[in-house]
């Protein structure tokens, strides 16, 4: 579902964290027609200009808060990442991307289930690991996207209210 | 009493995505496009910050509803089992959600809640004093590729089907037969009549595939193979096929798995009807009449006005998820499918 719709086009910015380039970010749309409650967001595989960044590279920002990793939003039981809000997907790349245009092949990991399934206890053990279609909700394919750098972040001449990843102000970046 | 004509706000999920339609301008919609008063709603889809909403959503919806003389039909229920994420949840935590959803139907004034097929009848029976006192049916949905009657059925052990309990439907009415309680019933699903792929699914597929001969191969030899020696013989012969076992599922669908018959001995359950839909096409030769070439809608539909049916089918338009894989000009407009299909759901109640 909504394959060319999942990150918006114009929403690929570099981080800056104390000065530094940190990473980027994106902004996403849950590819679920319900949203979920974010303990079952269980990241993305994401592969940039032919490199992959793995889930423990990547935050979450919805609902207002600063941005999270997705071992922290497993512990989100009772909060919802509504149908209709767009979050954003950190990812750690030291020195951020080059501006221009990169690729990004995208899928979504959401353990949204319908019922009891034969899989279960496997998956509360060693979730899926995103990318291989298990646990991809209802778009399984990786969608890709050519998107555009915008340069209203690509200077590193202010900081960051969202660090990347997390870190906190004046924290090591 | 005649057939009541409603439809499940699922149908709009991409004009929701898109914010073209808000939950009210899709009740509007229903009401001044449509001309009826049925909905039915996904919690998690339209209620704000599920499952806390707000007093003033709920005031504010019912306000809404009262308005424009509307009728909460039916409220789409889930069961995200591993929602807690460090156990698998049991049934008696699932009960107690079951038991959170009814709760909130009633607050939004909603007379049915909609549980799906995979709920174990024991969480089911663990709500029903709830259902009972807060005055809300819960009925369970019969959705493809679930049986009305079991008959020969072979349990699938790959894909979303191997979940699938094929007593599901027997034991709902054993648990109401054995309790005496109204409050339990079925919402059987238009799609248990759908006896092929819809044309947009397959292009979608193909669209897809590495290999997209796979989807042709599979179309035409799924009869002769059982489901899970299907997916083994096309991973052999299409080697990287790319093609997910739930696209192999969709793309060899051969046969409804209900019959429309099977309808006469449930009847009395329906608490609601899933009007499921893929793309409405005007039947050729009678402009402004439309279709869903894959699914039959005319035998059921007879069906159930001969019995004297007189609950609600809400539409539940599904084609737009095929066609959100290219630009925004390829995307397809719900509102006109759904009018199309209430089109036909009035031709074909009146007979």
């Amino acid at each position: 579902m909504f394959d060319q719709f999942l990150i918006r086009g114009d929403s690929l910015e570099n981080v800056v964290c104390n000065g530094k380039v940190t990473g980027f970010k994106f902004a996403v749309r849950n590819a679920d027609y319900r949203g979920c409650f974010l303990s079952l967001h269980n990241g993305y595989y994401i592969c940039c200009d032919g490199v992959e960044y793995p889930r423990e590279k990547q935050k979450f920002e919805i609902n207002g808060k600063a941005p999270r990793s997705f071992e922290e939003l497993k512990t989100c039981c009772w909060e919802h990442w509504d149908y209709d809000d767009e979050g954003y997907v950190y990812v750690e790349k030291e020195g951020g991307l080059a501006p221009g245009k990169h690729v990004i092949g995208l899928q979504q990991s959401i353990l949204a289930q319908y019922g009891y399934m034969p899989w279960d206890e496997e998956w509360v053990k060693n979730p899926p690991v995103p990318g291989s279609g298990a646990g991809a909700g209802k778009t399984e394919t990786i969608c890709e996207f050519e998107l555009e750098l915008q340069e209203k972040s690509a200077g590193v001449t202010s900081e960051d209210e969202n660090c990347c990843c997390g870190q906190e102000k004046g924290g090591k970046a | 009493m005649a057939i009541k004509r409603g439809v499940s706000l699922y149908s709009y999920q991409q004009t929701q995505f898109f914010k073209k339609l808000d939950w009210k301008g899709q009740i509007r919609e229903v009401r001044e496009g449509l001309g009826t008063d049925g909905i039915e709603i996904i919690n998690e889809q339209l209620i704000p910050h599920y499952p806390f909403p707000s007093d003033e959503f709920i005031y504010d919806f019912r306000s809404y509803m009262a308005r424009y003389d509307m009728t909460a039909v039916t409220m789409d229920v889930y069961l995200d089992v591993h929602q807690f994420r460090d156990h698998v949840m049991t049934h008696r935590e699932a009960a107690e959600h079951l038991k959170n959803d009814i709760r909130l139907a009633a607050k939004m004034g909603f007379k049915n809640v909609r549980t799906l097929v995979l709920v174990p009848i024991d969480v089911i029976e663990m709500a029903l004093p709830t259902a009972e006192k807060y005055d809300v049916k819960i009925g369970k949905e019969i959705h493809a590729p679930w049986p009305i009657k079991p008959g020969n059925f072979v349990q699938p052990k790959k894909g979303m089907a191997a979940g699938i309990n094929f007593r599901a439907v027997d034991e709902m009415i054993e648990l109401r037969e054995r309790t005496g309680s109204p409050y339990i019933g079925l919402v059987p699903d238009f799609g248990i009549f759908q006896h092929s792929p819809s044309e947009v699914a397959v292009d979608y597929v193909k669209r897809h595939a590495k290999k997209p001969e796979a989807v042709d191969w599979i179309r035409e030899n799924a009869p002769q193979y059982g489901h899970d020696e299907l997916i083994d013989k096309v991973d052999e012969l299409f080697p990287g096929h790319g093609i997910p076992i739930n696209n192999i599922d969709r793309m060899a669908l051969h046969k409804p798995c209900c019959q429309p018959e099977d309808l006469k001995e449930i009847i009395p359950y329906i608490v609601s009807i899933h009007g499921k839909f893929y793309n409405m096409t005007e039947i050729p030769g009678k402009p402004g009449q439309y279709e869903d070439k894959c699914i039959d809608y005319e035998t059921p539909m007879r069906i159930l006005r001969e019995s004297g049916f007189d609950g609600y089918i809400n539409s539940e338009f599904e084609g737009q998820r095929d066609q959100q894989d290219r630009g925004i000009e390829n995307l397809v407009d719900e509102v006109e499918q759904v009018r199309r299909h209430h089109e036909m759901l009035e031709r074909l109640s009146r007979g």
